[in-house]
């Protein structure tokens, strides 16, 4: 196993990047090792850091309201993640709990229906994710990951 | 790694703005000691649920996760502004 595809995997174990990332990395890997062949070069020396770090690291949510309240929030993509898998931990009773009180207040979420081996999914899908709300009244909501 | 800093600013039309520089890294020797008794309790605890045979004995990963999740607070930023007063937090 090359040293860049064994650096892959332990970020993976270490959960620093979900497994649809590290298959996003190792497919980059494999074409660069594919490019170095075609051209007669050596087995790939490269680091994976530069990939890794061009992945979307945060979560920012910006709300710039008419009335002058503005909201800008960044959140690291591992807290998201490590929160969702605090929620699949938590006692079912306290989930129920937990889930009534959002429900209470609008927001009709159930975590208990989150699994595990959805979060990895979850959070590399949320990657990608783009939200702009323009309302009627000038309001602007902006979700994204960079 | 842990948050090791909270920096806080306040900024208001009608008082002095305030730039808190608080020290979260003293805290830590304190919540570590506190953090190592949790987790020894939390196995025991999972330790007698797993011989009684509860379905639920999973205190201890909670209370692992749970510092997960406060280490990885690092990075994060709030700001919050209107026309009166300005906040802005961040975790470094």
């Amino acid at each position: 196993m090359s040293e860049d595809r064994s650096r892959i995997l332990n970020l993976l174990a270490e959960g620093k990047i979900t497994a649809e990332e590290a298959e996003r990395l190792l497919d980059a890997l494999e074409a660069r090792a594919g490019a170095s062949t075609t051209t007669g070069e050596s087995a790939i020396k490269g680091d994976p850091e530069p990939l890794i770090a061009a992945l979307p690291k945060y979560l920012y949510v910006k709300v710039i309201a008419v009335n002058g309240d503005n909201v800008d929030v960044k959140i690291p993509i591992a807290l998201v993640r490590s929160g969702l898998k605090l929620t699949s931990l938590i006692p079912s009773k306290a989930m129920d709990q937990i889930n009534d009180s959002m429900s209470e207040h609008g927001m009709s979420v159930d975590f208990s229906n989150l699994k595990p081996e959805d979060i990895d999914e979850l959070v590399g899908t949320l990657r990608e994710m783009e939200i702009n709300v323009d309302a009627k009244n000038g309001d602007n909501v902006r979700v994204y990951c960079a | 790694m842990p948050p090791m800093i909270l920096d806080l600013k306040v900024a208001s039309s009608t008082r002095r703005p305030v730039h808190l520089w608080l020290p979260l890294f003293l805290l830590w020797p304190l919540a570590a000691a506190l953090g190592l008794v949790a987790l020894a309790v939390a196995v025991v605890v999972d330790a007698v649920l797993l011989f009684v045979g509860r379905r639920y004995h999973h205190y201890t990963v909670l209370l692992m996760r749970s510092f997960a999740v406060i280490s990885e607070t690092r990075g994060m930023v709030i700001r919050f502004s209107n026309e009166k007063t300005a906040v802005d937090m961040t975790v470094q």
